[in-house]
């Protein structure tokens, strides 16, 4: 059996003859409609999703741009974040969260990740200095981390929290939706996520007036009219067409974000009482949508390898901590900063856990994990 | 009376709808919409259609001249000269690069002026970018040459150019790099933001690829902060299915000039083609008494106008902080008073051409 990570093939198949129309008829209907218009940058569409976006998330603005990076780099620019200043996010995370604080000319400001593949709240005021303008918790995985503490340290620092919730559309933290808890919030419709177009997209929200008029400018080239330049900007768009695409997709978040929590219960309760295996805890308070279901696992690299050979196509997020990396180096940071990133980047393993899983896939890869250990207990 | 809008990406777009929906829905059954196969595809057909090694397909055209800038290490307290007459993100590049633009006013062509470019050169310069503005090539070889002198870069801004050529050479094939852009409005265009970087140099090639994705060297190291910057896979298997059709359009453009040309000589400033030049009219833009009226008489009789762009760029606000005053660049100044851009899509044929000139003819004799 083959358990895909990618399911791209699957929730975009043609409809068998007979069949119900599938998704991808419907969608290619719209794009024929809307190709005529020739709309095809800002413009209705893009409106029109804004709009439904920030009502599903529950926000005043959501402005669309062309990545979840570019939402998390611009929301930093329109704050005035630059050169001098430091931002605090999280040492486990994709490259994206620290390159959009790196690429303002702030420095990225590292703190360690707890057993939950979040940021340690215990340890950010440590990392707090004269230069600390924002934090940048990260959703990492599709959990939230403790906003309730980051939130109150922001508070009385004074700091900006610019959310990088880039993986974690349809999640909450006590009822309320990620990107919603600091001035800014940012989303990515990448095509592995759970609302995705099929090229690179993004999405900022925020509640204030100021930002998102400033954002709406910054994003397409601080035009104030077709003919005036107010602030020199960038060229950063959600493209039209993949507003009409998320505008069905849309409609499927819930499905997505059910289905992976479904398939992610039935993960941990067969993994829960193997002793080479360690599920996160999980809280109540905390819509974990998923996004990645991370574990850590002992003789990581050999299961990796027994999945893939057996057709799971499991994967790491991430091998190197972000510290490490090259691009880091300016840093200074060195081996043994970051405890618990490091032993992550060795134990970590995702399993595929996309809503196109059949349950016989989801039984196929419990099988294939636990057989492993059956074969090689240690 | 016609109706003769000044864009009509919809008609362009209906034409090729069957083709563009069949190279989409291959994209989908494909799944890879992030760097696929289109991408090194088009990469490649566009590499050799401007006659360089190496292309790299990136988010839009504006990205192209700030990964340029990037990836020839252009930063903070270099200096780089360019046209004060283009789109904004001529200059809004070098900005966001973190280095200061320094304009040089243009000539008769709309093109920066090789012959005052050596006075703003400063020990901090470090690029020039010409810009090949309405599709006609700026005059490269005096630019080529004082760019060797004093060992600056040459970053070629060729975002209205594509297909068009300088001695023989296609634009994009002159300079250390060349960028396109690929935006619904011009003639090679992606149904959404696209552009394109074109070089013969290995090293900036290669420098560009990282850049544009995150500094990835490959899926978990970074060497670089980098970009996510990356020309869509759906929209390069859209512009394959167009790139067949681009010398097309630029015949069909050149033509519809040539009789604007023929027409309106001695009515309105209307520009010429000198023999070591290939203009491809990405824009018709002439020169005009009473522009604004001739404007709005144009718009009652069905014709749709533009002016590309009616404030300099560096008497925008935006440019308030670079300290030039009004009168500086007096050609530019002067033209931006006088310019309007004529309709000229390769959707046009003769007889609209004629609608329109005969308009303006009618307009002047009525004065």
């Amino acid at each position: 059996m083959r358990v895909p990570f990618s399911y791209l093939d699957r929730q975009f198949s043609a409809a068998d003859a007979g069949a119900p129309k599938q998704i991808l008829d419907v969608i290619l209907d719209d794009i024929k409609e809307f190709v005529k218009s020739g709309d095809f940058t800002l413009g209705k569409k893009s409106e029109e999703f804004e709009s439904k976006f920030a009502s599903l998330v529950g926000i005043k603005h959501a402005i669309g741009v062309n990545s979840g990076t570019d939402a998390l780099f611009l929301s930093l620019k329109a704050l005035g974040i630059g050169a001098g200043d430091e931002v605090i996010t999280c040492a486990e995370t994709f490259i994206a969260t620290a390159d959009a604080i790196a690429i303002t000319g702030a420095n990225p400001v590292f703190v360690d990740v707890n057993d939950e593949f979040t940021i340690d709240v215990d340890l950010i005021e440590a990392a707090i200095s004269d230069r600390t303008k924002a934090i940048m918790p990260v959703w990492f995985t599709g959990n939230a981390p403790d906003m309730d503490k980051i939130v109150s340290i922001a508070e009385k620092h004074n700091l900006l929290i610019v959310e990088d919730s880039c993986t974690a559309i349809n999640g909450t933290y006590k009822n309320k939706h990620a990107g919603t808890f600091g001035i800014a919030g940012a989303f990515s419709f990448h095509p592995l996520k759970n609302l995705n177009v099929w090229s690179d997209g993004g999405m900022i929200t925020t509640n204030e007036d100021q930002l998102n008029e400033q954002l709406r400018m910054l994003r397409n080239y601080g035009l104030r009219s077709r003919d005036e330049v107010e602030v020199f900007g960038y060229n950063s768009r959600l493209d039209t067409l993949q507003s009409v695409v998320a505008l069905r997709l849309i409609d499927d978040v819930k499905f997505h974000t059910d289905r992976r929590i479904k398939i992610a219960d039935t993960y941990d309760q067969a993994f829960n009482q193997m002793p080479q295996i360690e599920v996160p805890e999980r809280h109540s308070h905390v819509r974990h949508v998923f996004h990645l279901y991370m574990l850590r696992v002992k003789d990581r690299d050999k299961l990796l390898q027994y999945c893939i050979e057996r057709g799971v196509e499991a994967k790491v997020h991430y091998p190197i901590p972000l510290p490490y990396q090259k691009c880091s180096q300016h840093l200074g940071y060195k081996r043994g900063d970051f405890p618990k990133t490091e032993r992550d980047c060795n134990t970590i393993i995702t399993l595929p856990a996309h809503p196109y899983l059949t349950d016989d896939e989801v039984n196929y890869t419990i099988e294939t994990v636990l057989s492993f250990y059956k074969a090689n207990p240690c | 009376m016609m109706n003769i809008p000044y864009v009509d990406i919809g008609a362009q777009t209906k034409s090729l709808k069957k083709d563009l929906l069949a190279a989409i829905e291959e994209v989908l059954d494909y799944g890879n919409f992030i760097l696929g196969k289109e991408v090194h595809t088009f990469e490649e057909m566009f590499a050799s259609y401007c006659g360089v090694r190496f292309a790299v397909g990136v988010n839009s055209g504006t990205d192209a001249l700030f990964l340029s800038l990037k990836a020839l290490g252009i930063g903070k307290g270099d200096e780089v000269i360019t046209a004060p007459n283009s789109f904004i993100a001529s200059a809004s590049v070098i900005i966001a690069a973190g280095a200061k633009p320094v304009f040089v006013d243009v000539r008769d062509d709309y093109n920066i002026n090789p012959a005052l470019i050596e006075q703003a050169i400063t020990p901090r310069t470090k690029a020039i970018i010409p810009v090949h503005l309405t599709g006609r090539p700026a005059d490269m070889d005096p630019i080529l040459e004082i760019a060797r002198k004093h060992k600056i870069q040459v970053i070629e801004d060729a975002a209205q150019a594509v297909g068009a050529k300088y001695r023989g050479k296609k634009v994009g094939a002159l300079g250390d790099t060349g960028c396109f852009s690929l935006h619904p409005l011009k003639t090679l265009n992606a149904c959404g933001d696209g552009g394109i970087v074109t070089t013969d140099n290995e090293k900036i090639f290669e420098e560009l690829r990282r850049l544009r994705n995150f500094g990835l060297v490959n899926r978990d190291e970074s060497v670089v902060w980098g970009y996510n910057s990356r020309l869509d896979s759906l929209q390069a298997a859209i512009l394959l299915v167009k790139l067949k059709w681009l010398d097309e359009w630029n015949a069909q453009r050149r033509q519809n000039a040539k009789l604007y040309s023929s027409k309106l000589d001695g009515v309105v400033d209307i520009p010429g083609e000198q023999p070591h030049e290939f203009c491809v009219f990405h824009t018709c833009v002439v020169q005009a008494e009473k522009r604004s009226e001739l404007q709005d008489y144009l718009q009652n009789k069905g014709i749709g106008t533009r002016i590309h762009y009616p404030i300099p760029i560096h008497l925008q606000p935006a440019a308030k902080e670079l300290g030039y005053q009004k009168g500086v660049f007096p050609v530019c100044e002067e033209q931006s008073q006088r310019i309007l851009s004529l309709p000229i899509h390769q959707g046009m044929k003769e007889k609209h051409v004629h609608y329109v000139a005969d308009n303006i003819i009618s307009f002047y004799r009525g004065k």
